[in-house]
């Protein structure tokens, strides 16, 4: 699904943030990715769902070298990716409904086709009675919410979540972890990055740790129930 | 089709960008107008003067004046009336003449006494051209002290001024016509700049440009042809008025044609709002492929 040779990145001209990371994702995996802040976290995400290209290395993204790949292929594997940003991304203008609908939209499908599936999947995130809400007049724990059912809504063949339980109290962080292991017993590759050791402890799911750029630590778990 | 609609974000704090598109549309507006009065001023001097010769016959130095001038100016008008490609062809009376020199000597008799030359005023049938050149060897056949005056020499110097008249306020029009297109274009950009975060989340999820682009163009062509349109009808009015203004007999200015636009002329501004609006679409889709473009 996901196949790092040899990657590095660098900022502009600054310090490599990653260095010669290599590893692979199977498909139908489920794996944390772990590591103190400013590790390269969230470095090595963007790498994935395609926010920045590599400064050198080799990266394979559903059978597809990217290094090859057309431009012009992007948006179709941008699309099977969903993605919980750490810093959310919820449009301010919009209701929780409309966000959350955005990926089904861009996707081309009609408001009258998703509209259940939509109320249904807020329903289960514990935002049934918000549809109408906009983002700015949600608590920070809501809004994250909003941007995890917006990322699996339009069930992504890879789910890539940064830090989605960092603003939850324990009990929402399982029902949103429920929420992945359900999706990734579907088929959804699933990896998220986290700080949270409980969360990592609580399943017997996959690590990979990065310190200071370097992937240094690969715990090969059980899948998870 | 996907309805983009609720995707898009209101339109914040855009309103000193229509008034500045607003304010350059007033201008390019009255610079049209100006351009359309001054192309007909320019060439009703030039219609005015083409299709007309005069012929001067020079009385004799001494002598039984009157009577030979006569005979010959009877003569010439002959050959004028025989010359193919002339209408008419008339001699100024002693009257005419008079009244043409009293600006310079003043209304007395004095010009009765003068030993002014006899005029004759041709006109040429319009569309046609008279070969002046042969019509000035026949006249000195049959009167030597004839002078052929074709007003080419003048009509050349005319045509250069009023060329030059109407250039100018063709460049003028099209120097405005560059600033407005600009603040359409830099309206558009700010406007979009203002949801940079919203393009870059939307190419991110793997929307195609082409989507981000609609999701925008027309709000901002629509909100670029608004606000022209505002500036073009201020302009149009302005030139509505001084059109009333001819029609009540004020003159605007002495010795011009009238300076109001006829309908015809109106047909020209919409031209301004819909390009305003065209530029808006096509700045907004450059803009948000350039802005995609540069994320990866
Ligand atoms: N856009 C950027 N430009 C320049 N440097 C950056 C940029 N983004 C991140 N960095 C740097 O790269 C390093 C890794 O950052 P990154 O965000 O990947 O860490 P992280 O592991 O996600 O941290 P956290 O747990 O705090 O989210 C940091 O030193 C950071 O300063
Ligand atoms: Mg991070």
């Amino acid at each position: 699904m996901v196949r790092f040779e040899n990657v590095g990145m660098r900022y502009g001209s600054g310090p490599e943030v990653l260095r010669d990371v290599n590893f692979v994702l199977e498909p139908g995996s489920f794996t944390f990715l772990t590591g103190l802040s400013g590790a390269g976290k969230t470095t090595l995400l963007k790498l994935i769902y395609l926010a920045e290209p590599p400064s050198r290395g080799l990266i394979t993204l559903f059978e597809y070298d990217l290094a090859v790949a057309k431009r012009s292929d992007f948006p179709a594997l941008r699309r099977r990716i969903g993605v919980v940003f750490q810093d959310f991304r919820l449009l301010d203008h919009l209701s929780v409904f409309d966000n959350v609908a955005l990926p089904l939209k861009i996707a081309g499908s009609r408001t009258a086709d998703f509209t259940e599936d939509v109320r249904e999947l807020l329903g289960w995130v514990g935002l049934g009675d918000r549809l109408q809400a906009k983002p700015p007049t949600l608590s920070g724990g809501e809004q994250q919410r909003v941007a995890i059912a917006r990322a699996v809504v339009a069930r992504p063949d890879l789910l890539i979540a940064d830090e989605p339980t960092g603003n939850v109290d324990p009990e929402i962080g399982t029902r949103i972890l429920r929420l992945f292991n359900e999706l990734n017993r579907f088929g959804t590759t699933v990896l998220i990055a986290t700080h949270d050791r409980a969360l990592v402890e609580s399943t017997e799911a996959d690590e990979m740790r990065l310190v200071e750029g370097r992937l240094v630590q690969l715990r090969k778990g059980r899948r998870p129930a | 089709m996907i309805d983009n609609h609720p995707i898009m974000p209101p339109a914040e704090g855009t309103k000193p960008l229509d008034l500045m598109i607003a304010v350059m549309a007033l201008l390019a507006g009255l610079a049209l107008g100006a351009s359309l009065i001054a192309d007909r001023v320019a060439t009703n001097w030039q219609s005015g003067l083409s299709g007309k010769l005069t012929v001067q016959i020079l009385p004799p130095a001494q002598g039984t004046a009157d009577d030979g001038l006569k005979l010959e100016t009877e003569a010439a008008l002959k050959v004028l009336r025989a010359t193919p490609g002339i209408a008419r062809a008339r001699a100024l009376s002693m009257r005419e003449q008079a009244s043409l020199v009293s600006p310079w000597l003043g209304q007395d008799d004095i010009a009765a006494e003068l030993p002014l030359p006899q005029l004759i005023d041709a006109d040429v049938v319009p569309g046609k051209s008279v070969d002046t050149a042969e019509l000035k060897r026949r006249l000195k056949a049959v009167v030597p002290d004839a002078l052929l005056d074709d007003h080419a020499g003048w009509m050349e110097r005319l045509r250069d001024v009023t060329g030059g008249v109407i250039w100018s306020a063709y460049g003028i029009l099209l120097l405005i016509a560059v600033a407005t297109a600009a603040a359409v274009s830099f309206a558009t950009k700010a406007r979009l700049d203002a949801h940079r975060d919203m393009v870059e989340l939307l190419h991110l999820m793997g929307a195609q440009s082409a989507f981000i682009a609609r999701i925008f163009e027309w709000q901002y062509a629509r909100a670029a042809a608004l606000a022209a349109a505002a500036g073009t009808l201020a302009a149009a009015l302005f030139f509505i008025a001084i059109g009333g203004m001819d029609s009540v007999g004020i003159e605007a200015v002495p010795f011009l044609p009238p300076l109001g636009l006829s309908p015809v002329d109106f047909m020209f501004f919409p031209a301004i709002p819909l390009s305003a609006g065209l530029i808006g679409l096509v700045t907004a889709r450059l803009s948000v492929w350039s802005a995609v473009s540069k994320i990866y």
